[in-house]
Formats: C-alpha cells, sequence, structure tokens
C-alpha cells in the first residue's frame, strides 16, 4: 500500500508568493516527490476544490531538539501527564509512537504536531557543537519535517581568542570547521559574550561596546566577524543574532546598536519582539516596537523573526543563561543552569504569559506591532521563538491575531494596560494580513531566508511539501486543522488524520575551510576540553549538504 | 585504536589506548582499574538460549516475542552498557507492547524528582576545572570516579575541601576537612542556603556548615560534588533537594555548578533516552496506550508486589539493582544484553550481545550528558542494537 508516484491536488485555491501566485484556481502535480508541470489525466488526484493551497510551512525558529530542549522536556512532568499524545494510526510504515505534548513535547509528537499543522520544515535554532550529536539522534526521532540546527559559536572561547589576537581569518575557518563539525546549517550568535561573561562570573555585558572579561574583544567584534563568516563562507543563511540584552527594559537601543553596527551586512535577527522595548532597567518598560522596526523597514540587508509572545503558557529556554538566571531570581520559578565548557550556556525556567501581567501584555503588544508595522513580510517573518514565547501550536491563533482586526481588538481590551501607553496597538492599526501575506511570512519568507531554494513555493522542481486548508470562518481553526498535508510527495495528513510518517531530512552545510586552522584546534582541544579533538565532530551525515549559496 | 570512549564509569573518559592482540584486548591504555577491568579481554559470552537449549537467534526472537506479548503486565528494563540506539528501540518496544520501562536511575528517584521540582545550576565537566573552589560533598571521587580529578578537576590541591558526612568521606588528601554529622547533614545544607542567602540564622552546632558556606560564596566558581549512585532507604529523600537548594543559591552572590557522579554503562543515556521521546526520564507505563509517569510505581516495587508477568532486560543483567534481580526471580524473563547468559536468575530466553563501547559502536551519555561516540574495538556477539530492532519488528507482527 505505498502512496502513489503522483498525485494531481486539483482546483485549489493556490497561494505561492514565490512565484507570483496569488489565489489562483489551479492544478498542483506532483511526481517522485517533486513539483511537475503536468501529470497525465489518470494520476491519482486530490479534490481541493474551494480549499486554500500553500506550500508547506516553514519555521525559522523553534527548539525543538538537544540537550537543552531535553533539559526542559525533563523539567515539565506535570505539562506532560496532562497532555497525553496517543499514537497516530498510520497506515503505512510502521508502527507509530505515542508521546507527550505540553509546550516542549517528547521528539515524535513533535514531529507529527508539526505536520498536523502542515508545517514540513523546522529549524532548531541553537546548539552547542559539544552535544550536536544529541541533537541529530533527537531530529532522527522527530519524524516527517525536514529539519537542521544554527550553531552556536557568539561566546566560543576559541573564537574570541582568535578575535583578541586579531585572528580573523582563522576565526572564519574555525566557524567553518565547527559548522561542519557539528553538522549544523547555520552560524547562531545569542548574546554575544554575555554568556561567557555569565560564566566568568562577571553576570553579562551590558552593551555592545563592552570588553568581554579581561580581553580587549568586545560584542561588537564578534558580531562583525561571525557576519562576516557568514558571507564569506557564502551560507545559505546569513547570520542569525539572538542580541544582548533580551527581555530588558529599555534594549531596543541595543538592537539599533547591533543593526547599525552591521549595516550594509546581510544579517537575520531573531525573535525581535524580546529585544525591542523602550523605557529603562529597573524603572519603566515601554514599547520601542515602533523604533525598531522602522530601522528593519529601512534596511534591506536586515531579516527578522518575530518571537511573539502568546498569551498562556510557555518554557524559556535559552543559550542566554544569563538572563534565565533573573527570571528565577525575580519569579522564583524552577531554574536549570548547565554552563556548557569553552562553548556557551543554556538556562530554563518555566513560565506563563498572564493577560493581566503588565509586561506580558506589553510583550505580546510589541509583537503584533512589529508584524502590523512592518512594510516587507519577506523579511519580518512568523515566531513564537517556540516554546519562548508560546508553543508552535499557537500559529493558528497568531495568524488569527494578523489577519482579523476585530478579534485582534477585542482580545486588546482584555490585557493589563497598563504599560501600553506608547504601543501603536492603541492608535488602533487597522492593518489585516492577507493570505498571501500569511504564506509569506509563514513558508515563503522564512524558506527565501533560510536559502532552501527548493522550499517554500510550488514551481516546477521544488519539494512537494504542499498543505491544503479547508476554509473556514475561523482562520485560526483553519490554520490548526489542515485537511490535506503532504511531504516529500507523500500524503502524511489525509482528511485531517496523520496517516504517513516518513523520515525526514537532515538540513545541514559543510562548508571549506584552510585545514591548517585544525593545528590550533587540535591545540586547543588539548589544553582545554574534556572530550577528545577526535570524538567531536559528529561525523558523515545521511543527507547530502545544502550547496553554498 | 586511540581515543576510545571507556564506560567503565561515568567519567567515560575518551582518551583510550586499546591495544588488541590475538582479537583479544591486551592493554587499555590510559584506563584507570575501572576502566581496564570494564574493558577486561573484551572476550564475553555468546550464547543464544530459549528455555535452557541454544536455539537460533531468529528462535530467541521469537520466544521472546511471544513470552512479551503474552504478558498482561510486561516489564521493560533498560539495564546497563547499552548504547543509546539500543536504548531506543528498548523505548520502542516499551510503547509498542503497553509496558512499563524503567531503569536504575529509579533506584535514585528523589533525586530525580527534586530536579522536577527545582531545576539545577549545573555544568559540564570541562567547566570543573575552572573552578577555584572543589566541594566534595561526602564523597571522594577517587574511590569510584578514578579519573574524575585527574581528567575535569585537576589536582586534589588548596581549591578541594572535602566534607566528611561521617563514614562518608571527601578525597583523603585534601588539605582541608569539614566534618558534618550525617543525622543533621540536610540541615547542615538547608542552613548553608540560608547563609549565602544572607539569612544567616544562628547554628549552634553546625557553625562549620555556616562557615564553609561563607567560604564558598567568597569563591569565584564553586564546583559542588556529590554522588548520584547514592541509593538505599538510608539516604533521606530531602537530600539532593538540599543540594540542589545550595547550588542554586550561590549563583547569586558568586557562580557554582553541582556536579553528580554517576555510574558507567551509559546510565544516563537511559533517562534522556526516555525524556526525549516519552517526556519522563524514568518509571513509565505505556499500559494506557500513552506514557504515564508513575515515579512511585517504579520496576522494583510493580515485580515485589507480582504485578509484572513478563519482562525483558535489556542490557547487561550483572549490574541491576538488588530488588529487581530478586523480582524477576518469579518473572519470566528475556534478557538481552551483555553477559545475559551469566544473569543471577532464570530467564527463559537469553541472547548474549556485545557490549556497547567494545563491540558495538554508538553513542553514550557522560555523567553530565555529554553526548560521546562509542566505538567498536573487536568484533563480537550480536549487536543489542540489531537484536532490539528485530524483536520490536517481531512484535509489531504478532
Amino acid at each position: 500500500m505505498s502512496p502513489p508516484r503522483a498525485l494531481r491536488i486539483a482546483g485549489g485555491e493556490v497561494y505561492d508568493p514565490i512565484n507570483g501566485v496569488d489565489g489562483e484556481t489551479r492544478d498542483v502535480c506532483i511526481e517522485d516527490g517533486r513539483i511537475v508541470a503536468d501529470l497525465p489525466a489518470a494520476a491519482p488526484r486530490l479534490d481541493a476544490r474551494g480549499m486554500v493551497v500553500m506550500p508547506g510551512g516553514v519555521d525559522i525558529h523553534a527548539h525543538i531538539a538537544g540537550a537543552t530542549v531535553n533539559q526542559a522536556r525533563r523539567l515539565l512532568p506535570e505539562q506532560h501527564a496532562v497532555d497525553p499524545a496517543p499514537r497516530p494510526e498510520l497506515v503505512e510504515g510502521g508502527p507509530a509512537r505515542s508521546g507527550t505534548g505540553g509546550t516542549v513535547p517528547s521528539t515524535f509528537t513533535t514531529g507529527y504536531r508539526y505536520a498536523g499543522l502542515g508545517y514540513t520544515t523546522v529549524m532548531e535554532a541553537a546548539v552547542a557543537p559539544l552535544a550536536a550529536r544529541q541533537a541529530h539522534v533527537e531530529l532522527d526521532d522527530t519524524p516527517i519535517v525536514d529539519a537542521g540546527f544554527f550553531v552556536l559559536m557568539g561566546n566560543n572561547e576559541y573564537l574570541l581568542q582568535q578575535l583578541a589576537a586579531r585572528e580573523t581569518e582563522h576565526a572564519h575557518d574555525y566557524a567553518a570547521w565547527l559548522l561542519g563539525a557539528a553538522g549544523g546549517y547555520a552560524i547562531k550568535i545569542v548574546n554575544p559574550g554575555g554568556v561567557a561573561a555569565w560564566k566568568m562570573g562577571a553576570r553579562n555585558v551590558a552593551g555592545i561596546d563592552q570588553p568581554i572579561g579581561s580581553s580587549a574583544v568586545t560584542p561588537r567584534r564578534i558580531l562583525e566577524a561571525l557576519t562576516d563568516s557568514a558571507i564569506r563562507l557564502r551560507l545559505p543563511h546569513p547570520v542569525h543574532i539572538h542580541c544582548n540584552n533580551l527581555g530588558q527594559a529599555g534594549n531596543a537601543a541595543t538592537t539599533l546598536d547591533t543593526m547599525r553596527a552591521l549595516a550594509g551586512r546581510r544579517a537575520h535577527y531573531t525573535h525581535l519582539q524580546f529585544h525591542s522595548y523602550g523605557g529603562e532597567r529597573g524603572k519603566s518598560w515601554q514599547s520601542a516596537a515602533r523604533d525598531v522596526i522602522e530601522h528593519v523597514n529601512a534596511h534591506p540587508e536586515v531579516s527578522v523573526d518575530v518571537g511573539q509572545v502568546m498569551l498562556g503558557p510557555a518554557t524559556t529556554l535559552t543559550a542566554d543563561a544569563p538572563v534565565e538566571y533573573l527570571l528565577h531570581a525575580s519569579t522564583g520559578r524552577r531554574w536549570v543552569n548547565v554552563d556548557i565548557e569553552l562553548e556557551t550556556g543554556c538556562g530554563i525556567v518555566p513560565y506563563e504569559y498572564k493577560e493581566q501581567a503588565a509586561v506580558a501584555a506589553l510583550q505580546w503588544a510589541v509583537g503584533l506591532e512589529l508584524f502590523l508595522l512592518a512594510t516587507d513580510p519577506w523579511r519580518v517573518v512568523l515566531s513564537t521563538d517556540h516554546p519562548n514565547g508560546g508553543s508552535f501550536r499557537s500559529y493558528p491563533e497568531l495568524i488569527r491575531l494578523l489577519m482579523d482586526r476585530a478579534y485582534r481588538d477585542e482580545r486588546l481590551k482584555r490585557v493589563n494596560q497598563k504599560l501600553l501607553g506608547g504601543s501603536a496597538l492603541l492608535d488602533g492599526l487597522a492593518r489585516q494580513y492577507s493570505l498571501s501575506e500569511i504564506a509569506i511570512v509563514t513558508r515563503a519568507g522564512p524558506a527565501r531566508l533560510l536559502g532552501l531554494q527548493h522550499k517554500g513555493h510550488l514551481g516546477i522542481g521544488a519539494d512537494a511539501d504542499v498543505t491544503v486548508y479547508a476554509r473556514e470562518q475561523d482562520v485560526a481553526q483553519m490554520f490548526a486543522t489542515p485537511r490535506y498535508v503532504v511531504k516529500a510527495g507523500v500524503l502524511v495528513v489525509d482528511e485531517g488524520q496523520l496517516r504517513r510518517a516518513p523520515a525526514g531530512r537532515r538540513l545541514h552545510v559543510r562548508p571549506e575551510y584552510d585545514d591548517q586552522v585544525l593545528d590550533g584546534v587540535k591545540r586547543h582541544f588539548d589544553r582545554s576540553i574534556s572530550v577528545a579533538f577526535e570524538n567531536y565532530p559528529v561525523g558523515p551525515l545521511a543527507d547530502p549538504p545544502v550547496p553554498a549559496s | 585504536m586511540e581515543h576510545v570512549t571507556c564506560l567503565g564509569c561515568g567519567c567515560a573518559c575518551d582518551d583510550i589506548g586499546v591495544v588488541l592482540r590475538d582479537d583479544r584486548i591486551a592493554e587499555a591504555r590510559n584506563a584507570c582499574a575501572l576502566g581496564r577491568e570494564w574493558f577486561g579481554t573484551g572476550v564475553v559470552p555468546t550464547e543464544v538460549r530459549s528455555a535452557g537449549v541454544s536455539v537460533t537467534l531468529e528462535q530467541a526472537i521469537a520466544d521472546a516475542a511471544g513470552l512479551l506479548s503474552r504478558a498482561r503486565r510486561p516489564l521493560v528494563y533498560l539495564a546497563p552498557e547499552l548504547s543509546v540506539a539500543a536504548q531506543r528501540a528498548g523505548v520502542a518496544i516499551a510503547d509498542g507492547l503497553g509496558a512499563i520501562i524503567d531503569s536504575p536511575t529509579s533506584e535514585s528517584v528523589h533525586a530525580t524528582l527534586a530536579g522536577q521540582r527545582r531545576g539545577r545550576a549545573a555544568a559540564t565537566l570541562g567547566e570543573i576545572r575552572r573552578a577555584d573552589l572543589l566541594v566534595c560533598w561526602g564523597v571522594d571521587p577517587a574511590e569510584r570516579y578514578p579519573r574524575y580529578f585527574p581528567r575535569y578537576g585537576g589536582a586534589v590541591d588548596g581549591r578541594v575541601i572535602a566534607v566528611d558526612v561521617g563514614e562518608r568521606r571527601g578525597p583523603g588528601d585534601a588539605l582541608e576537612r569539614v566534618a558534618l554529622d550525617p543525622a543533621t547533614e540536610v540541615d547542615a545544607l538547608a542552613l548553608m542556603r540560608a547563609t549565602v542567602l544572607g539569612h544567616a540564622p544562628a547554628s549552634p552546632g553546625l557553625e562549620a556548615a555556616a562557615e564553609l558556606a561563607r567560604r564558598m560564596t567568597r569563591a569565584r566558581y564553586v564546583a559542588l560534588l556529590h554522588d548520584g549512585e547514592r541509593v538505599g532507604p538510608a539516604v533521606d529523600p530531602d537530600w539532593t533537594e538540599a543540594l540542589i537548594a545550595l547550588g542554586q543559591a550561590l549563583n547569586g552572590p558568586t557562580r557554582c555548578a553541582l556536579s553528580t557522579l554517576r555510574a558507567g554503562g551509559n546510565r544516563s543515556g537511559a533517562d534522556s533516552v526516555l525524556t526525549w521521546q516519552t517526556g519522563f526520564p524514568l518509571a513509565v507505563d505505556f499500559a494506557s496506550g500513552v506514557p504515564r509517569y508513575r515515579p512511585h510505581e517504579r520496576a522494583a516495587t510493580l515485580l515485589e508486589r507480582g504485578e509484572v508477568d513478563g519482562a525483558l532486560i535489556a542490557g547487561s543483567p550483572l549490574a541491576l539493582p538488588v530488588r529487581v534481580t530478586r523480582g524477576l526471580g518469579s518473572v519470566r524473563v528475556a534478557v538481552i544484553g551483555p553477559r545475559a547468559s551469566a544473569a543471577p536468575f532464570a530467564p527463559a530466553v537469553i541472547v548474549d550481545t556485545g557490549v556497547a563501547g567494545i563491540h558495538e559502536a554508538g553513542m553514550a551519555f557522560r555523567m553530565d550528558d555529554v553526548p560521546l561516540p562509542l566505538a567498536a574495538v573487536l568484533p563480537g556477539p550480536h549487536a543489542a542494537t540489531s537484536v532490539l530492532t528485530a524483536l520490536r519488528a517481531r512484535l509489531a507482527r504478532v
């Protein structure tokens, strides 16, 4: 009972922004896992008349696998107890797996639920190379979705040493080697220098020009070097930056400093919502979304994902360990910290964004402002920084907030208004996203920003990742329950039920480097790291690397 | 072969040079005594038996599948000496069967529950060497984690304080010692936490503990070492929680990592794999078709109550908790793992497999949850992963 090699999705209303298709009625033809121009009339058909057809969703930034995510899973038995996930009844491919959900679901459930939302590609946003092997195995246990991960480098002590010694070329080669050794997809910077400072006992850095420890290296220098590394290595995705001072009042100044420091250089700024606050630390909070998004709008080299906060339960988990310490200290909540030798940190605090909490309401509003004031949806894409701002399962609700002004205004009335004074949301932002814009911020845009040329569109030769939604009055309901999902040509969701769960592919890069870099790296391992140099790389992966851009 | 990972204890030293002679391990260079014992000669039994007689592997798998699928309350137990791949296959079997699954980590369930209530402040072992103060809390790593100090902690010098809790003594060569009465140990930890937080109540009889807390507060980076394999009824259920709370509190005035010493054979891997596949680290019951967390209905408890009527021991049966071994005496058991034929009970089905890291390549976790590659240094009997995978496929057909 293998699925047909060919399939015609017939008569749907197609939203394929990369190819300029905006709601036209047409067929989408699939053969051997790819989109093709046409098929014989006798090919199997899916009747999509009256339904909305889009490329499969692409999540540019989520936390779904690896050591930190698994520490968070371990911390949340009460969430898992109330959200058991029975095994789906698959029609082929061996027995499915049960699991648990909550804000940090088990691996199989993560794959099933993403596919059940019509998402077919997910990027895990933060993996320490030391634990990359675990992330790969967890992704092996995360079915259906094609997945890769970003490699944490912004607090890597060897890299910092090279920058201190002005060995910038060496740093680029090291970054290339590290990406390949970890089997990662992109360079990730988290709170550049701040996590290293936390581990040294200096707690954090306050701005991009503050030297880290006794070295002359500053966050600015790290940002510049790694941004250049990604450009010179022609990586498919530019450097992926989580700025300094996440979650602090007044941090918009740091965010704008960072963007200005890298002006003219291609860079992606992640969960921008968490970095767009005005006011003053310890004194006042307000929205600075307008200042930040105006800069983004005016600078085509900048792309962002929003990192929307959704009201309800979340789990904050990040390499930005000093932030999690502050959250623990101020809330008294459970807290995990793991210092990861010479590379990064890990902090986890389970959390809830309460409608009646002033700061949570502000965060919610700031994210929506960013979305609604953005002029180019291709560069301002959707994320909740799952599970930090809320679960990926809240994307349909977020889509409704963007598409349905009346609903948004009604929600706005219910949240705590105390800190919303400067928010453009109160001025009555009338914008409503169109289906085409939703297709951009949830698939076409992220695919393009990730440099995944075969994803995010339905042109000939694209990966046959397709989602078909039955139209509903409530768009949240519509986006939560796709009628059909096709992944690599396989019908995984049929009549709203998960029926097949093939393995996804691993998305990774293997940039070239001058292997003279390895002499210094080996000496560094012998001196400092508790794992042998030879045992550090994850070794060959089954899927071929994504080529340079 | 160089850079081989040793699973003789949770240190998982990966600098071992294995020298082979005549298809045996002649030398495990750099290994400590525990490691040398773990590698041995690499010669392991290779029996495949069912009902006491030698059978083909296929027959043994069929019999194991029959035994498990007939059980009304099956148990899958992830014993030590399995690779992560074999542990993943073990959890898949339990999920398919609707079984209870557990591992030796259950023996220290209070530590796991404490971690779930509070979290923890920890570090990978490579961070330990940046510590300027190492406090060995009632444990001497030299005894059961011999290369912890040489590899991760550095010399036992002026940075090390031994805390002797009655008979549980810190390193004998530490330059400083603090003696505590076991009866007041948890009180001492609570007082130390309060001291760190600046509450500093009067502490008659516990002045030494309060002074130690002040000393820790003045350090730049504290490593607090304790024994994660301390189990049994004598262990105060609040013990680990008190250590976790102290370690976390120290991160206000300074930095601190709690280092939990764990034994070998990829024990930590069982919790990690169970957690990512089910959301829970131990004692998971699939009977209702979904994972249910039953930290107070663990394998040992259910075996003692006579609830289990069929069991799969995946891994070595030689290192099982006493209560589990005892309980298995009256149950039909299939053992698939290294030295299955040497089980100290009478399994119905026995498949001797190779040892993960000696005969089977793959991945294992160090005591600090850092994943490391395993090498196959010698050919051996059937690989546990492939036997368990075949059993899973067979069960899916039953």
